[in-house]
Parts: C-alpha cells; sequence; structure tokens
C-alpha cells in the first residue's frame, strides 16, 4: 500500500494518504506534508512529545498536523515516526520521532478543513485527503 | 456542480455577475471584474469558492472577483467580501495564513545605466541582509516583550527606535499600524513563531526585485510618485510570517466549532465565521490587526536591511524611498457609500488590494489629488505595474487584484518545466537571479501564472485602477 499521493490543486498541497488503522493514517499523512513540500533533514535524531485534543476525528487531524509543523518551525526539525501512546478519535499522545531540518522545498503555512475527508474504505483501510496552504 | 458561460449575466465587457438565483443558498449575487477570454480560462472551483462566499451573513451587494481569481481555500483568491457593520461576519479564512502578506515599492534617485555595474553586488548584498532561506530567521531572537511592542505599535514604534524614518509611516497602508490591535488576543505560540522572523522574507512566492522603470502611461501622476523612465526601484513581497500562519490557525480553532451556534451555515469549514460584535470575533480582529501589525514591521525591517545593503554598495548618500505599502490579506473597517448611505463595512480583501480614489481622507497628503499608489507585482521575471486608485472602483470597493494568479499548479508547473531552465531564461532575458537553491523555482515560472499585462489591461479598462507605469525586472532574489 503506497503511503500516500499529491493530487492537483492550482496553489496549494493537496494529498491523500492512507493507512490500516487510524495511526498508521495520521503517520502517513504527516510523512506527505513533510514530503510534499520537500522538507530536508539532517541526521541526528530527535525526540520530542506531543499531546492534541479535538472535538472531532477530522479536527483531531488538522490540530494534530498544526501542532507538528508548530514544532517543526520553532525548532526546526522534521519528523517521520510517530510512537502513539494514546489515540482515540479526540485524542492523541505520543513521541514524534525526527531529525534536524536542514532546507525545505516550500513553506507550509497552514492545514485547511477545504474539502478535507477521512473515512474508512469498504476494504478497512483509511483514507484522508487534506489541502496545505502553501 | 459546474458552471457554465449561460450562468453569467454580462454587464459590460469587464464585469459578469453570476445572479442569486443560481444556487438556493447565495444570500447575493456574484461579481467578477474580467475579460471573457480570462473568464472561460477560470477554474470553475474558484467560481464555486466565490459562490460559497454568498452564504455568509451580512454581505452587502455582491461577492466580488477579482481578473486574477484562482481557487484557494474556503474563499477563493482575489475575492472580496464587505459585511454590514458591527453585526456582519468577520472570517480568519476570508483573510487567509498570511495575514498582511503584501507589497512595497520603494525608490532610488538612479537610473538603470548607473546601477547596472553594481547590479550584482547590491543582489549579493541584499541577499546576505536579508534571510530569505525557508523557514530560516534572523541570528536574532526578539523577547516576548519586544515581539508585544512590535504588534501593538507596529511601524511608528520601529521608527521611534530609531530604524526608517517619518516618511515610512505616512506612505504604509493604516500609517502601518492597526490601532485595534491586542497583543492579549494573540497566543504564545504564534508570537514565539515571530521571535526570529522579524525582517525575514520567507518562501514560495514572496520575493525582492531590484526593477526598472520600463514604460509609462501618465506622466502627470507618475511625477507626483516620484517616478521617472529607466529608474531603478526595488519591489518587496512578504507576509506576517509564521506568526500570522499561527494566528489564523489558532483562530480557525476557536471560530468552526462556535459559528453554529450564531445560526451560521456555510457550505465549506474553511468560510467559518462569526459575528463581528461577538466576543470571538472582537478578538480575532484585534489578533489580526496585531498580525498585520507585525507583517508591515517585516516588510519595513526588510527595507531597513535593504537600505543598508544599498547604502554599503552605492555609498551612503544613496537612499531609497518608500513610494507605498499595501496589504493584500486583511480584513478592515472602512466607510463605503451604499444607497447612496455612507455607512461602515467590513471590507474582507483575500488576494486582493485596496484602491482608494483622488481625495480619500485615509491616503497621504502628497497623493491625495492623484490617488492612492496601486502596486500590483507580477510572477518572477516578468513585469510589475504601479497604478492608481480611482473613483470609478466604488462599486468594487475600491479595490484592486493583488497579483497574476497561477494557471497551472506547483506541481504540473515542475512537471511543465525544470528549475535550470526557467533561470536560463530569465538569464536570457537579461535578469539576474539570486537563490540558494533550484528548489521552488520551477513552481514558481512564469508560465504557471496569468499573463500580467492582460490582468492589468483589464483593470485598467474596467476601471478598477488606471495603470501608471510598467515595471521590469533586473535581479530576483528568492527563497531557497
Amino acid at each position: 500500500m503506497e503511503k500516500y499521493k499529491i493530487l492537483e490543486h492550482i496553489s496549494d498541497l493537496k494529498i491523500r494518504a492512507f493507512g490500516k488503522n487510524k495511526k498508521e493514517l495520521f503517520l502517513n499523512v504527516m510523512i506527505g506534508m513533510f514530503e510534499g513540500a520537500k522538507y530536508e533533514k539532517e541526521e541526528e535524531e530527535i525526540k520530542r512529545e506531543i499531546k492534541v485534543s479535538s472535538k472531532d476525528l477530522s479536527s483531531l487531524l488538522v490540530d494534530f498536523l498544526s501542532e507538528i509543523l508548530y514544532f517543526c518551525e520553532t525548532n526546526r526539525e522534521v519528523y517521520h515516526n510517530i510512537k502513539f501512546k494514546k489515540m482515540t478519535d479526540k485524542n492523541i499522545e505520543g513521541i514524534l520521532i525526527g531529525k534536524k531540518l536542514k532546507r525545505m522545498g516550500v513553506q507550509i503555512k497552514g492545514v485547511t478543513y477545504h474539502d478535507l475527508d477521512i473515512s474508512q474504505r469498504k476494504d478497512g483501510i483509511w483514507q484522508a485527503t487534506i489541502l496545505f496552504d502553501i | 456542480m459546474m458552471i457554465s458561460k449561460k450562468d453569467f449575466i454580462k454587464i459590460n465587457n469587464w464585469l459578469w455577475e453570476i445572479p442569486k438565483s443560481f444556487r438556493e443558498d447565495m444570500k447575493v449575487p456574484v461579481r467578477i471584474y474580467i475579460s471573457e477570454k480570462m473568464l472561460q480560462e477560470t477554474e470553475d472551483e474558484a467560481l464555486i469558492q466565490l459562490v460559497n462566499t454568498t452564504t455568509m451573513p451580512g454581505m452587502v451587494k455582491y461577492a466580488i472577483g477579482m481578473p486574477d481569481i484562482h481557487s484557494g481555500y474556503g474563499p477563493p483568491i482575489g475575492g472580496v467580501g464587505a459585511m454590514k457593520y458591527p453585526e456582519g461576519v468577520i472570517s480568519p479564512g476570508f483573510v487567509g495564513y498570511d495575514e498582511n502578506c503584501g507589497c512595497r515599492v520603494l525608490l532610488s534617485d538612479y537610473s538603470e545605466k548607473e546601477v547596472k555595474p553594481y547590479l550584482n553586488e547590491l543582489a549579493t548584498e541584499i541577499q546576505k541582509e536579508v534571510p530569505s532561506g525557508l523557514g530560516k530567521g534572523r541570528k536574532v531572537q526578539l523577547s516576548i516583550g519586544q515581539i508585544n511592542k512590535i504588534l501593538e505599535g507596529g511601524v511608528p514604534k520601529l521608527v521611534e527606535q530609531g530604524y526608517g524614518e517619518k516618511e515610512d509611516i505616512e506612505n504604509c497602508e493604516e500609517n502601518g499600524k492597526m490601532p485595534d490591535a491586542d497583543t492579549s488576543c494573540v497566543s504564545e505560540r504564534a508570537k514565539n513563531r515571530g521571535r526570529d522572523q522579524v525582517g525575514t522574507l520567507g518562501s514560495g512566492n514572496h520575493f525582492i526585485e531590484i526593477q526598472k522603470v520600463d514604460e509609462i502611461f501618465d506622466e502627470r501622476v507618475a511625477k507626483i510618485f516620484g517616478l521617472f523612465k529607466d529608474q531603478v526601484v526595488v519591489m518587496i513581497h512578504t507576509g506576517s510570517r509564521g506568526l500570522g500562519h499561527q494566528n489564523c490557525t489558532d483562530y480557525l480553532r476557536i471560530v468552526i466549532p462556535v459559528y453554529p451556534k450564531y445560526g451560521i451555515k456555510l457550505p465549506d469549514k474553511e468560510l467559518a465565521c462569526v459575528p463581528f460584535d461577538s466576543s470571538e470575533g472582537q478578538r480575532f480582529f484585534r489578533a489580526m490587526s496585531a498580525a498585520c501589525n507585525y507583517a508591515w514591521s517585516n516588510r519595513h525591517m526588510i527595507t531597513h536591511y535593504t537600505r543598508k545593503a544599498w547604502k554599503y554598495v552605492l555609498g551612503e548618500r544613496a537612499d531609497l524611498k518608500l513610494l507605498y505599502d499595501v496589504a493584500h490579506n486583511i480584513a478592515k473597517i472602512e466607510e463605503h457609500e451604499v444607497g447612496g448611505q455612507k455607512m461602515k463595512l467590513i471590507v474582507h480583501r483575500k488576494g486582493a488590494t485596496r484602491a482608494f480614489p483622488p481625495g480619500h481622507p485615509e491616503i497621504p497628503e502628497k497623493y491625495k489629488e492623484v490617488g492612492q499608489p496601486v502596486l500590483i507585482p507580477g510572477s518572477m521575471g516578468t513585469a510589475s505595474y504601479i497604478c492608481v486608485g480611482t473613483e470609478q472602483s466604488k462599486e468594487a470597493w475600491y479595490t484592486v487584484n493583488h497579483g497574476a494568479g497561477r494557471t497551472m499548479s506547483r506541481h504540473a508547473a515542475m512537471r511543465a518545466i525544470r528549475g535550470e531552465e526557467v533561470v536560463r531564461r530569465l538569464k536570457e532575458k537579461g535578469i539576474l537571479i539570486k537563490c540558494r537553491s533550484m528548489r521552488g523555482i520551477a513552481e514558481e515560472a512564469p508560465l504557471a501564472y496569468k499573463n500580467v499585462d492582460e490582468v492589468v489591461e483589464v483593470v485598467h479598462k474596467a476601471g478598477l485602477s488606471k495603470k501608471v507605469a510598467k515595471l521590469v525586472p533586473l535581479a530576483v532574489i528568492k527563497g531557497e
């Protein structure tokens, strides 16, 4: 199964990500976001705690990614894995695993709700479509 | 839902209407200032997004589209909506994530011939002074206290501290400071993101260009603006950086869960809005005003560093005067005439620029006789324009487009052309380009944008603004 694909959009970055379960889906959206915007990293590994609460699953995805972008910009880091401690439709707790950011292709300004879709397909695969303002 | 030509009513050659009858939930019609050819080339998605905005409560007369309209999220880029004050809505998504992204032009005393031998050195020095790299901030981190001063005091505060001159205040929209800014409405996270980004360019389509005045269309206005043929000028395009992005993110998070409680129904969450006079609306307006002050301060400090580079290369007497600075992602309270009556409106401009007419009280004294300078940047390596505000644009709430507008996605542009090829073509035209890497260059290739000459022709003919001068780039300084 592919982790994500980049969809056509005239001015922004739109991706569709997939996962066997919600944890894998959230991880793959994060990977798609950073790779889609070509964030490049150094070697040294970094760990950072993340804790997000929202009112529903789609807000949780937006808030989770916004939190990651905040960490990314203020610490100049980019993340490629997550160790989930807790994951419900309203809460995430875990450890982000990443590396120091070397450079970016284009900076992500925001995670939007525009055409946001998160659902489980008939074949059991979780899928999310999301647009980033760049 | 698709839109076809039969859904439009032609008002004149440059103005088209989608009537309220097009969709049941429309509260007002849509009006777009555009040529027939460009209308046909506009994506349906952008038009539907503009139709969607008409469902926002309190919108007065029309949702308006500018000739550079293209799809974004929520309202389209190149969208304008004025709401009744104070009960109409205010919307973070109708401002955008880059609050007070905008443009300014600095005028030199030199002609192209005089500057040409120093061009490379100038571009190198400016690149060194103004961090343009993606996500890269300045070496000095400001304290939260210093950030608060900028958020509340804007450009006048920086001038008071010895950066820049008095004219930098006068020649800036809002005098570089929105009075309603309140730092207590801006999150610590937003402030943290802003600590090392005052005086930085950022990425994407943000740039500094050294340009020359290639053609003058209106000698009288050009003279008042201080423009002459072959004059070298500097254009700066950037916004509120991480602080503004975080502020928009924060307020969407606040506004999205609460708008239904105000009885608001919307077809897209990114249109999320609340009554201006609600507690959430008031807090957003105060926070956005603060982020706008940050953006003006950012462009002001970039001006300071650019002047430093200018003097370093050309000598102490070399100066750069601010012609004007305008925002193109903003919501403001303005007075307009509606049905013969003066009234206050909450005007949202997303990818659109204010363009006040002659005699308007909010423009500097020296421009009052002719109207506000209007700055329309082109895409990388193409022409930019300086226009002047007109009385005719009254129907558009004195607004004009903010640039050329994309026609091709970044992805499609990367498939269509390589960064190296874009640079080669620019060099062929004699344009120097400074970027730290080829990444992101293809995405901003001229072929990914509408033809700015055509866009400005619509602006001129529709009377939204009148052409004063055409600028062409000599050197482009970009992020990575």
